[in-house]
Order: structure tokens, then C-alpha cells, then sequence
């Protein structure tokens, strides 16, 4: 299989501490979509534990729960969708057709990183929208 | 390199499976739904048998497909269309189809009752039941055995004494646990009148097992009926044998722990037995009630239910034990 590489890597002169260095954000963002995936689900129940005990009563409606806990999801579900861009951006599969980066080259191990980054960002994606339904779709506290 | 042939076990487990299924039948079955709430769980558990049972067929077909039928090299494109939409996008699909229908349920199992409230309290090994048709200012009180009318909601709120039980008709709705210091609810809407079977579903102790209970389910109007006889004070003796009973009843000092209205006893640390003797069970779904049963429970209660809060009273003369029976089983 060819690679291409892109352009600023072509050297591939750097330092393998200075490559670690550089990377270290990429292994960062690989945990965002996962993050944001706890996050909301953290906040999705302590939020409806909190309402329920504090402010509703078992059999009213809770309309004003609901609508935050929806805007929030949105919210996660955009800041995920955005993580996943960026990675795909990084994995940058449909440059090279470069599935696996198995190399283990600089460039492999930059493209590698976005390509999990992707992954985790569809299994939080799903996450967030399976563990949104039982929020929206409960219509009380009971 | 195939092998198709069928190994033994692989013809029996469908021919076993079918000999289970009259078992589904019965007054303590799920899939034999006899209220509102059993007839959705009923619909949603045979849902979610369909959904895994699509789901286990595509997903071991596509494993068949790729190890036993499509060996050799595979197009790159069909080898992703494989794992991308039968490993990922159709279970999501699939689950997530099956999560919302499961959810759009919970509001509809949960709908308030209208009018009667039923307060359960789960003890070792026993159920406390007080009934609280609307607007009573007092309970009434009963034990062992919870009687519904049909076609009405009723609130049953529940409680637990010293460990967590959990409360569960099968045949009229789904489990909810009883915690001490903390009480949960949840409502019953029974359509077919008939007996139905409870069982403590959570784990309390030695006796566990041995806590279970009859669900009676009447017609409104003999709902009624039956409440008002409850409320009522216990039936006076009906012979001197019974009169007897009475006597050894409060000499052995049972009214310390037991309450029969009309009577002075009124303790409250086993159930009440007012009406004992129109119970379908004693002992917690244990024993028949026969006079018989209720002799052979009063001498010796921890060998019919280990570790059971009541004294044995296996010293008591032969004719008293009888008489004390008598007089139980005539609390109609
Ligand atoms: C220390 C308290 C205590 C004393 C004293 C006591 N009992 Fe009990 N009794 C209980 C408890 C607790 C239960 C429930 C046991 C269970 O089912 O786990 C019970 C259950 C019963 C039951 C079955 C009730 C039902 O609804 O199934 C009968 C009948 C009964 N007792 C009769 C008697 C008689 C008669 C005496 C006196 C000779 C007596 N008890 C003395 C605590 C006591
Ligand atoms: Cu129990």
C-alpha cells in the first residue's frame, strides 16, 4: 500500500521527544468525545435526582426538566459531532486511504490518534442519545 | 472443512423449550397477564424477544456468511458494509427502536390511582396490609393477602420494616422494592377477577422464600363488600369449643403480639388475625387454612418456617392447640 505523506512530515528528522511532545494534545482530545459523553450522563441524572427530590412532586409533569435536560443533549450531541470533525480531519482517511497507520511512523501515529479519537466519538454520540431517551420520553418524576 | 451435522443437544433444547412453555401458564406468570400493567410488560418482553432474536439471527447469519460461506478474499467495500452496517449501524437501530418503545411504556405504568390506597409494609417473613379507601381517616387493617377490585387503580404504596423485600404480583405488574424508612409507590390497574399469586422478590432472610401471598382480585362491588366485613370487628365464638379457643388465645398471651378486634388483643408485632380464617393461606402462602394447618403452625412455626419471630407452642395440651384452631379458623 502507498502512503502519501503529508508535506510538513516529510522530513521525519524530528526528535521522537519533540513528536511526543507535539502529540500530546492529540492523546488529549482523543478522551473529549468519552468526556462529554460522562459528563452529560452526570448531568442528566444528578439533574433529575436533584428536580425530583427538590421540586416535583411523583405525578406532575416535569416540562421544565425536560426542555433543559433537551437543550443540554443538543448541546453535547454538537460538541461531540465537532470533536468527531476534527478527528476525522486528523485520521484524514479519505487523503490517503490509510486505514490502519500501522507504520508506526510519526505521521502513522498522528493520522492513528484521530482515527480512535473518531471511533470514541460515535460510541459517545450513541451514548448520549440512548442515555438522553429516558429523560424525554419520562413524562413525570414516579 | 464444513460441518453441518446437528449434534444431539442442538434437537433437544427446541423440544425442551416447547415442553416448558405450558409452564408460562398460571396464577404467577408474567406472560399470563391478568392487569393493565402485566399485558404491557407481556407485549414488551415478547417485543424485545423479537428485537434480540433478529438481532442474534443478522448477527451470527453475516458470522456464518464470512466463515463458512464467503471464504475467501472479499471486497474491501462489502468487508466494511459487513462490520459498518450489520456490527454497527442496525443494532443501533435495532436497540434503539426497542429503548424507545420500552420508555414510551414507563408513563403508562405509572398513571395515579383513583381513589383506593393500600399501604404494604414487608416484615420477616410476613406482609402488613392496610387499606385506605378515600377519605378514611383510619386504616383497615389485614395481613398476608392483598385484595384488589377490578377494573379500578389503586395506589399501593410500599414500605419495609427492618430489611429491603420487594413486592411483586407477576400476573398483575411489574416488582417494586420496599426499603426501610423510605417509601415507594407504585399503582395496579387488575382487569380479570381470580386469585393470583405474590412472592417477595428480593432476598430478606432465612424465610425468603417461604414469604409469598395471595392477590385477590374482586368485582367492585364485592371488593366492597369484603372491605366492609374486614373493617368489621372479629365473629364472637360460634360454640364453646371456639369460646375455648378464645380463652387459650389470650391465657398463652398470643395478644401480645397479635391483634383480633373485638378482643383484648391488640398486639401489632405479627399480623393481625381478625379475620384469619377467611384468608386463602396462613403462614404467608405457606399452609392451607385448616383448622388442622393452624394447629400444626401454632405448635411448631420455625420447623414450617426457619427462623419464623413466633414462639413455638408445642407444650400446649392436645385440647387446647384443637381448640385454639377451632376458633382461629372461625374468624371469617
Ligand atoms: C413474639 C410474637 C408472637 C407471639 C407471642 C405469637 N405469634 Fe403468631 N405470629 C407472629 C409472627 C411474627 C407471625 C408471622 C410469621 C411469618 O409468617 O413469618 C405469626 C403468625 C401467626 C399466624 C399466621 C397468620 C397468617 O396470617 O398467616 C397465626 C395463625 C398465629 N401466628 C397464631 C398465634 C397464636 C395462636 C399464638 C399464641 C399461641 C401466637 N401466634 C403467638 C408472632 C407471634
Ligand atoms: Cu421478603
Amino acid at each position: 500500500m502507498v502512503h502519501q505523506k503529508g508535506k510538513d512530515w516529510q522530513d521525519g528528522v524530528k526528535s521522537d521527544e519533540a513528536e511526543f511532545a507535539e502529540e500530546a494534545d492529540s492523546l488529549w482530545r482523543i478522551t473529549l468525545g468519552p468526556l462529554i459523553w460522562a459528563l452529560h450522563f452526570v448531568a442528566s441524572y444528578g439533574t433529575t435526582a436533584a428536580w425530583c427530590a427538590k421540586v416535583a412532586t411523583a405525578f406532575e409533569p416535569v416540562p421544565g426538566l425536560r426542555i433543559g435536560l433537551a437543550v443540554l443533549t443538543v448541546a453535547a450531541l454538537a460538541g461531540i459531532v465537532w470533536v468527531g470533525w476534527r478527528a476525522w480531519r486528523q485520521w484524514d482517511f479519505t487523503e490517503d486511504w490509510d486505514y490502519v497507520n500501522k507504520e508506526g511512523e510519526n505521521e502513522d501515529r498522528h493520522e492513528f490518534l484521530g482515527h480512535a479519537a473518531f471511533l470514541l466519538a460515535i460510541v459517545s454520540f450513541v451514548g448520549v442519545v440512548y442515555v438522553a431517551m429516558p429523560v424525554l420520553l419520562i413524562e413525570s418524576c414516579r | 472443512m464444513t460441518s453441518w451435522r446437528v449434534t444431539r443437544p442442538g434437537i433437544f433444547a427446541p423440544c425442551l423449550l416447547l415442553l416448558l412453555l405450558p409452564a408460562c401458564d398460571g396464577p404467577q406468570s408474567a406472560l399470563a397477564p391478568a392487569g393493565r400493567e402485566a399485558e404491557l410488560l407481556a407485549d414488551l418482553f415478547w417485543i424485545m424477544l423479537a428485537g434480540a432474536v433478529v438481532l442474534w439471527l443478522a448477527i451470527n447469519g453475516l458470522m456464518f456468511y464470512v466463515t463458512r460461506i464467503n471464504v475467501g478474499h472479499m471486497p474491501r467495500r462489502l468487508a466494511e458494509g459487513i462490520i459498518i452496517g450489520g456490527g454497527i449501524v442496525f443494532p443501533v437501530i435495532v436497540l434503539a427502536a426497542l429503548l424507545g418503545y420500552g420508555l414510551t411504556l414507563m408513563p403508562l405504568t405509572r398513571v395515579p390511582g383513583d381513589g383506593l390506597r393500600i399501604r404494604v409494609t414487608g416484615e420477616q417473613w410476613w406482609w402488613r396490609v392496610e387499606y385506605w379507601p378515600e377519605g378514611a381517616e383510619a386504616p383497615v387493617v389485614a395481613a398476608n393477602e392483598v385484595r384488589l377490585p377490578s377494573g379500578r387503580r389503586t395506589d399501593i404504596e410500599l414500605a419495609a420494616h427492618e430489611v429491603i423485600h420487594s413486592f411483586w404480583i407477576p400476573a398483575l405488574g411489574g416488582k417494586t422494592d420496599m426499603f426501610p424508612g423510605r417509601d415507594t409507590l407504585m399503582t395496579l390497574e387488575p382487569l380479570t377477577p381470580g386469585v393470583y399469586r405474590g412472592q417477595c422478590a428480593e432476598f430478606c432472610g432465612e424465610s425468603h422464600a417461604l414469604m409469598a401471598f395471595q392477590a385477590v382480585v374482586l368485582p367492585e362491588e364485592e371488593f366492597a363488600d369484603w372491605l366492609e366485613a374486614e373493617a368489621a370487628p372479629a365473629r364472637p365464638p360460634s360454640g364453646p369449643l371456639e369460646a375455648a379457643g378464645q380463652e387459650v388465645f389470650l391465657a398463652q398471651g398470643c395478644g401480645a403480639c397479635h391483634t383480633v378486634r373485638g378482643t383484648p388483643a391488640t398486639g401489632a408485632v405479627g399480623p393481625d388475625l381478625t379475620h384469619v380464617g377467611s384468608r386463602l393461606t396462613i403462614g404467608a402462602g405457606t399452609l392451607p387454612p385448616t383448622a388442622e394447618a393452624l394447629a400444626n403452625w401454632i405448635a411448631h412455626p420455625g420447623t414450617i418456617k426457619p427462623g419464623v419471630e413466633m414462639p413455638s407452642y408445642d407444650e400446649l395440651a392436645p385440647d387446647d392447640l384443637a381448640a385454639l384452631a377451632a376458633w382461629l379458623e372461625g374468624l371469617e
